[in-house]
């Protein structure tokens, strides 16, 4: 019996030695004399690959040259992922984290500010175009630098329009042109919608909840603003944000509630070629400039193409322009005189503090900021760039023949991102549970509705404030 | 007193388990106290604890949304858990019958139970879309045929509707917030096969001489079922309801995934689902502490009654 277990055991720990011995090395590849820098991003498919070729590329030239290695890690969840690990203590050097959460990091000392690093190479106010420059700063201090940003416009269906050119006609539009004014949308919507004699949606002209995210910000194209930084309150009750809220319950009350529920219950995933608006089944709806991408991909049809290997960017833009069955425009502002009014998002790079390399990893997000990196990125991604200096290049061989309507928007005194306040989160939870309220119960009253979201989250911000005193007061910071 | 033989023995299997000891001390008893302290303090992870007293637990006693998730899981609960053990134990009496293919038969119901629960919730959000999913286009031939068109009728003849004449139409089984818990709790079926393994392997010890005891007696059927196999199976339906006791409080990934945020008006906003956005999206790590504990005295009195009930009705064999 004991030889046999002698063998068995030896059977075990050898094979057990000989890996550990031998077996594979994670850090197998990477270069010796190099500064590893960790870089999280949140991006997965295509935009993972795309950063990594922008990554790949700083290191065999800049990062070779200045002895920085990034290693790029595509996760979920990041900003869960950072907070925790930034709590441990093992942060990573760079966090691609989204721009909702960059304030309540802040907040929370769980950024290092980036002001120093900044100055020392070159990046100022006047880098940045003012939305975004203004959304990376808070408190006086510069808190993240962009990876690729956005604005959104009105998408619409070119074909659908020239369809149904003699029903725009009749309700006083120009089908050659997008809606200018939301009353102009809301006629266009209804001469575009197709109810059959049941009452369920077939065809949707415009419909506020699909896709539906950017319902939160509503308000903007009413000229009405969510809450005011200098009395820290919250204005839901403020009449423009009232009618803005008024207007997006009126397309549930005009098309009946339950046949807009069962109409967005049945559309198919934003990323696949179910996707309404690619189907004709949405005429109208919000969107960022990556649309151009989905559409090439899942629809070159609409791009006048085969298939999606078929566009040339070179060609002139003109040409481009001509075979689209697709166009975007500004989003309608039902003010007289609101122009070009647009959410400007953006993907986030920050260092979280207690990050071991924050210079090397500096140094990898200022060469992402570089116009010429920035707009090869903003180009693959699809998206408009951040900087304020942009090359014709980007605006005339750019996969979204549209480009300059972004550009423009991200451009625009109206353009708007995302309010700084601490709660964030919790402003946009509330704010959607009140959106749906108002699109499943018709019955409600939208000001019942806002005042009630108004009560709720001035008294989680006052609780919030009231404990940042007392932790203030007691030294626990 | 204890010999130096044991002595040594009882240090050899201290030594064996030490490994498991120290991470159980460093990974699950530490948390837990840490837990505890937490939950009497604001902690947003990346500034110390805060010691505020009882006011994690005061906020939890006026927060609306935390009693609607409560409610909503005990919906899910009183629901799913006894129709789910029913299905179960009905699958493993039929499962338990002499048949030819019987493995193959155990095999399908059981696999389903493998499949990753992310999978699966995305096989059925595509089989409950209400336009192109199989469920809807199996229920249209029901809903709007002729019959249903009379009784349509008929309804929009006796009673007049404010938003306009009344129609049948297929489940909006994701964006209608009556349909929303009926889909989850039928999802929830999918899985039943851990269970039904549990009841197969009792179903197996049931004696046989019980059964012609009672074919003596003249049991039929049914009779059989209630006096012989579910009194000899009692202590493991007792097992399985435990278990599914703290498997409903726990309910997360498939809501989850399916209707993050709890779908239209918070209808499958679950209990774990509000805990976890407390603690990892919005960073009341302190509230969501005191949740944890809340959820934990809950199943602790659940399972509490459960045990007491069970003089009444669990039978072990020998005794």
């Amino acid at each position: 019996m004991k030889p046999v277990k002698s063998i068995v055991t030896a059977c075990l720990i050898i094979p057990a030695i000989a890996i550990l011995a031998f077996g594979p090395r994670s850090d197998q590849d990477l270069p010796k004399d190099r500064v590893i820098v960790d870089y999280w991003e949140k991006w997965t498919a295509d935009e993972e690959a795309q950063m990594r070729e922008i990554v790949n590329e700083f290191n065999d030239t800049v990062g070779k040259d200045k002895h920085i290695y990034v290693r790029y890690v595509s996760t979920s969840s990041v900003n869960q992922k950072t907070l925790v690990a930034t709590a441990a203590g093992v942060p990573p050097d760079i966090a691609g984290m989204w721009d909702g959460n960059l304030v309540q990091f802040a907040e929370l000392n769980a950024l290092e500010p980036l002001d120093e690093l900044a100055a020392e190479y070159g990046i100022t106010s006047a880098t940045y175009k003012p939305v975004y420059w203004n959304a990376c700063n808070y408190h006086g201090h510069l808190y993240a630098l962009i990876s690729t940003p956005s604005t959104i416009a009105l998408h619409y269906n070119t074909k659908i329009f020239a369809d149904n050119a003699d029903k725009l006609r009749a309700v006083g539009l120009d089908p050659t042109r997008a809606p200018a004014t939301i009353d102009e949308l809301d006629r266009c919507a209804k001469a575009l919608d197709v109810v059959d004699e049941k009452g369920h949606i077939i065809r949707s002209g415009y419909l506020p909840m699909e896709p539906g995210w950017y319902v939160t910000s509503t308000h903007l194209w009413f000229g009405g603003e969510i809450w005011n930084p200098a009395t820290e309150k919250f204005t839901f009750t403020d009449p423009k944000v009232v009618a803005a809220y008024a207007w997006l319950q009126s397309y549930s009350k005009r098309l009946g509630k339950d046949a807009v529920s069962e109409f967005k219950s049945g559309t198919g995933n934003f990323d696949s070629p179910q996707n309404p608006f690619l189907i004709g089944s949405v005429v109208m709806e919000q969107q960022g400039p990556w649309m151009a991408n989905y559409i090439l991909n899942l629809k070159p049809s609409m791009d006048g193409l085969a298939d999606s290997k078929g566009d040339d960017f070179n060609l002139p833009l003109a040409d481009r322009l001509k075979r689209l069955q697709w166009a975007a425009a500004p989003f309608p502002s039902a003010v007289p005189g609101l122009k070009d009014v647009t959410v400007a998002n953006f993907d986030t790079f920050v260092i979280p503090r207690g990050a071991k390399h924050p210079k090397e990893a500096f140094e990898f997000m200022a060469y992402v900021n570089r116009q010429d990196v920035m707009e090869k990125l903003c180009k693959m991604h699809s998206k408009n760039s951040p900087l304020a200096k942009v090359s014709r290049d980007f605006l005339e061989h750019h996969k979204n023949p549209y480009i300059q309507v972004f550009e423009d928007l991200a451009n625009s005194p109206n353009a708007h991102s995302v309010p700084q306040i601490p709660i964030m989160p919790e402003v946009g939870t509330e704010m959607n549970q009140m959106i749906q309220t108002l699109v499943l119960h018709t019955d409600v009253e939208p000001l019942t509705a806002l005042q009630n979201c108004q009560d709720v989250l001035q008294k989680k911000y006052d609780k919030f404030m009231e404990i940042q005193k007392a932790r203030e007061a007691a030294g626990v910071e | 007193m204890i010999s130096r033989l044991e002595r040594r023995k009882m240090q050899k299997g201290l030594a064996f388990i030490s490994p498991w000891m120290i991470g159980f001390c460093a990974f699950t008893l530490l948390p837990i106290g840490l837990s505890l302290y937490y939950s009497f303090c604001d902690f947003p992870m990346e500034k110390p604890p805060f010691y505020r007293g009882l006011e994690n637990y005061h906020t939890i006693a006026h927060d609306p949304v935390f009693w609607k998730s409560l409610k909503v899981t005990a919906y899910f609960a009183l629901v799913a858990l006894p129709l789910g053990m029913i299905i179960a134990l009905v699958c493993a009496m039929l499962l338990n019958v002499k048949m030819r293919g019987q493995a193959i038969y155990r095999t399908i119901v059981f696999l389903p139970s493998l499949v990753p629960a992310v999978a699966s919730a995305m096989l059925w959000l595509w089989l409950f879309n209400s336009k192109l999913g199989l469920i809807n286009k199996a229920l249209g031939p029901i809903i709007f045929s002729a019959p249903a068109g009379w009784i349509e009728s008929l309804i929009n003849h006796l009673f007049t509707f404010k938003d306009g004449p009344f129609h049948f139409s297929t489940p909006g089984w994701f964006s209608d917030a009556f349909w929303v818990m009926p889909a989850l709790i039928l999802m929830s079926f999918w899985g039943v096969g851990n269970t039904v393994i549990i009841y197969l392997a009792g179903l197996q010890d049931v004696p046989r001489d019980l059964y012609e005891a009672a074919e003596l007696d003249g049991a039929g059927t049914f009779a059989k079922i209630f006096h012989v196999t579910l009194p000899s199976i009692s202590p493991v339906i007792f097992f399985n309801l435990v278990m599914a006791i703290i498997g409903c409080m726990q309910a997360f990934t498939v809501p989850q995934l399916i209707v993050p945020g709890g779908g239209p008006d918070r209808s499958a906003y679950f209990y774990t689902m509000y805990l976890y956005d407390e603690a990892f999206i919005n960073l009341h790590m302190g509230k969501a502490s005191a949740m944890a504990w809340i959820q934990l005295l809950i199943v602790l009195v659940l399972t509490a009654l459960v045990f007491l009930s069970s003089k009444r009705w669990v039978h072990y064999q020998g005794k």
